[in-house]
């Protein structure tokens, strides 16, 4: 059995390192504020325009994978609607599945799908959101972002948006960064 | 060594895990939907999304650790991802323990001590290590404070500390970015600007001992931003003594530093910006009186003066969002050390030295996560002799020398470290070039952060160094800092940082003496410490408290005669090896405030007497606990606070330390301990007139 004493000064820095690694990722799931990150999706619903067939019936949110705003996003639906339309919230475990999505909501764990996810969503009228940075980038319409001092903000790219046949408003460009 | 190592050790462990579950009932840690604000909490307009944090409503520690500096990097970044080992000092801070100067501040930072130079002046130590002369830069408002005849900042009642803002600390080696005075460390003081002060504010103190007044200053300011304009102007004024004791010199004379040991501060700061472009203009008259020389005392005390004045004009030019360019002169002229003829003291020194400085700084973000800072600066020294019949070096009765230097610096930011690359070159007309590289990684895991910094620094000769240099002539000292911090935030309110480093600086610039006490300064052997620095930080409802312990040991390292303690390997002269502080504010009332704060010293060495033959003395001084207690009331009257407190309540009469010697030289003879101030009943009072109601009183 290995001794502490028989470890170098390193090695127990080294060991400290892990160890609070361990902690900090066991603590990531309930450090992160996903009600602010609701409220953002939910006003992304409020200042992104669908085209007329999409603006009626119910409002689909589905996310896909495994992310805790889901528990968010079900107090968010039971409680508030979207002028006057009930929200749905659907968890989905293939892209296919988002076909009746308004709103497709990727995971940090499914980020990796991202490129798949455009390709399959080409044209559609569904706003993809990312959850982790930078996807906004790679194929995402609207993604967000921590800055350095915290501030929650959101990528958006225009691009994507309009080639999804969805208008965003002014003020909420404004909220944003523009990526393209 | 090993044992305080396992010891820190276990309490981190123990309270990473008690805090781990403390933290999975803490209601503001778990956002719930079921709760009855949520209806409130989705109705907030789409502006209220720009105030929304990725880790919920911060607390107030939060803010601070996640507010934006850029001392360490020219970039903002946050504090726990700054590359260098940082402390943040606030204006609450500042004014809730009723600090009288920057000694007091600093000194409740861990590394950070002070010691005595020579004729009643005291400079500061990094990390065990004298850094006096030039070995750690003060910026205030962006200009360097340091002298730079010798490259030294005295303390003791100097500058305005009622007007600061925040200090933002740099506790290692900043060379890559701020030249050859930052070798060990930078002390970057930000004022209150227009907008902060926003009104007029005015405040002052005094101090008493059981014998005599200790200080009794005031400040002014008075500012407001307009739009894009803003201007503030400030002032302070004051009287001050060093001390009510006797001081006795290694000979054993004595004089009592009642009305001798004078520190009489004459600041005025003037900033006026309107968008990107900024002036700014500060006068420094600080104006001592002292009986001290250098071995020995002197018949009848004498003034000794340090005027400085600073100017810069800067351009903020955002050429784009991604390119920002900043073009900048700064001239300062100074005359410090200045011991007028007439005097009994031989001999005066009468020096005049000013710098003109041009800056060019680039930022450039090609992408969020990339940043290049890059850019140039050049000097032209100039020094002016005013004694008649005295000459530099060169025989004659003035000098000038340039220097001109380049830096780049690299930050990229991914999702498992940021990484930074610097470098910085410089090279002098007279002691050569030096060329300082950087590397850091950083990064921040939700609660967890860790620093992996080595940098290389140096310390720029001076003006005087030059000038006593002899025939061997002087370079550049060369210091290598290797730094290791790891931070967990234990929970919303309270943050544990412990921090590793290891200095070793090869050929440091020596003073001493030849012949019959001729200055002379010269490169020699090697300095260097290395230890640790831990601290717990916890902010309230009920008021706030920062424990820090430092911890340093030469032990193992090589020594240059100058800093060495014969009798314990592990110390340096002057500095103790142990230190705790202890800085808290208890809110007993609404409006009233209880600030306990305190220092503990471990042992400490210096010398302080010579034996039969003339030979100085080591003397191994006890340890020290000096504690303050300061009530602070804000009156009904808006803006109108009052504080009373007492600094050094248990009066043990702290002494500075001489932290270099020439050990057995009969001719440079060590400064004896000087006596700091006793304990000292203080009385605060400050106005602040048409302050926004966002400012902290």
């Amino acid at each position: 059995m290995i001794k502490l004493k028989n470890i170098s000064f390193g090695g127990k820095v080294l060991l400290l390192f892990l160890f609070l690694n361990g902690v900090s990722a066991k603590c990531v799931a309930q450090d992160v504020d996903y009600k602010a990150y609701t409220l953002f999706v939910y006003n992304f619903m409020k200042y992104v325009e669908w085209p007329e067939a999409q603006s009626k019936g119910d409002f689909v949110v589905c996310i896909f994978g495994e992310s805790p705003i889901q528990k968010e996003l079900a107090g968010l639906a039971s409680s508030k609607k979207l002028k006057g339309r009930n929200i749905i919230i659907k968890n989905i475990s293939k892209p296919e599945d988002a076909a009746g999505c308004q709103l497709l909501y990727v995971s940090a764990s499914k980020s990796g799908n991202i490129k798949a996810l455009k390709d399959q969503m080409m044209g559609k009228p569904i706003l993809i959101v990312g959850e982790r940075e930078g996807l906004a980038k790679k194929g995402a319409e609207l993604s967000f972002v921590t800055m350095d001092d915290d501030e929650l903000k959101f990528d958006i790219n225009k691009k994507e948006i309009e080639q999804h046949q969805l208008k965003i408003s002014s003020q909420l460009i404004s909220l944003g960064i523009v990526v393209n | 060594m090993k044992k305080s190592y396992k010891l820190l050790l276990f309490i981190f462990l123990i309270s990473s895990y008690v805090s781990y579950a403390q933290e999975s009932t803490n209601p503001i840690a778990v956002t719930d939907s079921t709760k009855k604000d949520t209806l409130n909490y989705y109705d907030m307009t789409i502006e209220q999304l720009l105030s929304l944090k990725a880790h919920g409503v911060p607390s107030e520690l939060e803010k601070l650790i996640n507010s934006l500096i850029s001392v360490a990097s020219k970039k903002p970044l946050n504090v726990r991802e700054s590359p260098s080992i940082v402390t943040l000092v606030t204006a609450e801070e500042i004014k809730n323990s009723g600090a009288r100067d920057l000694i007091d501040v600093l000194r409740l930072v861990p590394g950070v001590d002070f010691g005595v130079d020579v004729q009643g002046v005291v400079g500061i130590g990094m990390r065990g290590n004298w850094a006096h002369e030039g070995k750690v830069l003060i910026l205030l408002d962006g200009q360097e404070m340091n002298e730079i005849l010798y490259a030294t900042t005295q303390f003791g009642n100097h500058f305005p500390i009622d007007q600061i803002k925040k200090i933002e600390i740099i506790r290692g080696p900043g060379s890559a970015i701020y030249g050859g005075y930052a070798e060990y460390g930078v002390i970057n003081i930000i004022t209150k600007q227009g907008g902060d002060i926003n009104g007029v504010a005015i405040s002052g103190i005094y101090g008493q001992t059981e014998k005599d007044y200790m200080r009794r200053n005031i400040n002014l300011s008075a500012g407001k931003k307009l739009g894009d304009f803003e201007w503030s102007v400030s002032g302070m004024i004051g009287q001050g003594q060093r001390s009510d004791q006797n001081y006795t010199d290694v000979h054993g004379n004595s004089y009592s530093m009642i009305g001798n040991s004078a520190l009489n501060p004459a600041f005025a700061n003037i900033g006026v910006s309107y968008k990107g472009l900024s002036f700014r203009a500060i006068g420094d008259f600080y104006h001592t009186s002292t009986q001290d020389g250098y071995d020995a005392i002197y018949p009848k005390p004498y003034t000794q003066n340090f005027n400085s004045m600073y100017f810069e004009l800067k351009y903020l030019w955002k050429v784009s969002n991604k390119l920002t360019i900043t073009p900048k002169l700064n001239y300062k002229n100074q005359s410090p050390w200045k011991t007028p003829q007439g005097d009994s003291i031989d001999p005066s020194y009468l020096k005049t030295a000013t710098r003109s400085t041009a800056n060019i700084t680039a930022s450039y973000n090609p992408t969020r996560k990339i940043n290049v800072v890059f850019g140039g600066e050049y000097y032209r020294d100039m020094a002016v002799d005013k004694l008649p019949g005295d000459t530099f070096y060169n025989g004659k009765q003035s000098v000038s020398f340039y220097n001109y230097a380049f830096f780049v610096q690299g930050l990229i930011k991914t999702r498992f470290v940021n990484i930074i690359l610097g470098a910085r070159y410089d090279k002098h007309n007279v002691y050569g070039d030096a060329f300082v590289p950087r590397v850091g990684l950083t990064k921040k895991f939700n609660r967890f952060h860790f620093k992996a910094l080595y940098s290389n620094s140096f310390r720029a000769p001076a003006i005087e160094n030059i000038d006593y240099s002899g025939a061997n002539g002087i370079h550049p000292e060369r210091t290598q800092v290797g730094e290791l911090e790891l931070g967990y935030q234990i929970t919303h309110n309270s943050i544990f940082t412990v921090n590793f480093f290891d200095i070793s600086t090869k050929n440091p610039i020596i003073y001493y003496t030849v012949g019959a006490g001729t200055d002379a300064y010269t490169n020699q052997g090697r300095t260097g410490t290395y230890g640790l620095e831990a601290e717990y930080r916890m902010k309230e409802k009920w008021g706030y408290i920062s424990v820090n312990y430092s911890f340093y040991s030469a032990a193992g390292t090589q020594k240059s005669a100058a800093y060495r303690v014969a009798q314990d390997s592990s110390m340096l002269l002057g500095f103790a090896s142990h230190k705790v502080n202890l800085n808290a504010s208890i809110n007993i009332l609404k409006n009233l405030s209880l600030n306990p704060s305190g220092t503990f010293y471990g042992p400490r060495w210096g010398y302080n007497s010579v034996d039969t033959s003339g030979v100085a003395q080591l003397h191994k001084f006890s340890p020290v606990i000096l504690f303050n207690l300061f009530l602070k009331y804000n009156t009904p009257i808006t803006g109108l606070s009052i504080g009373v407190g007492v600094y050094d309540l248990f009066n043990q009469q702290f002494v500075f330390i001489q932290p270099y010697a020439q050990p057995g030289s009969v001719t440079n003879l060590p400064h004896a301990p000087l006596p700091g101030p006793p304990r000292e009943f203080i009385f605060r009072l400050s106005y602040n007139f048409n302050f926004k109601a966002k400012t902290t009183n």
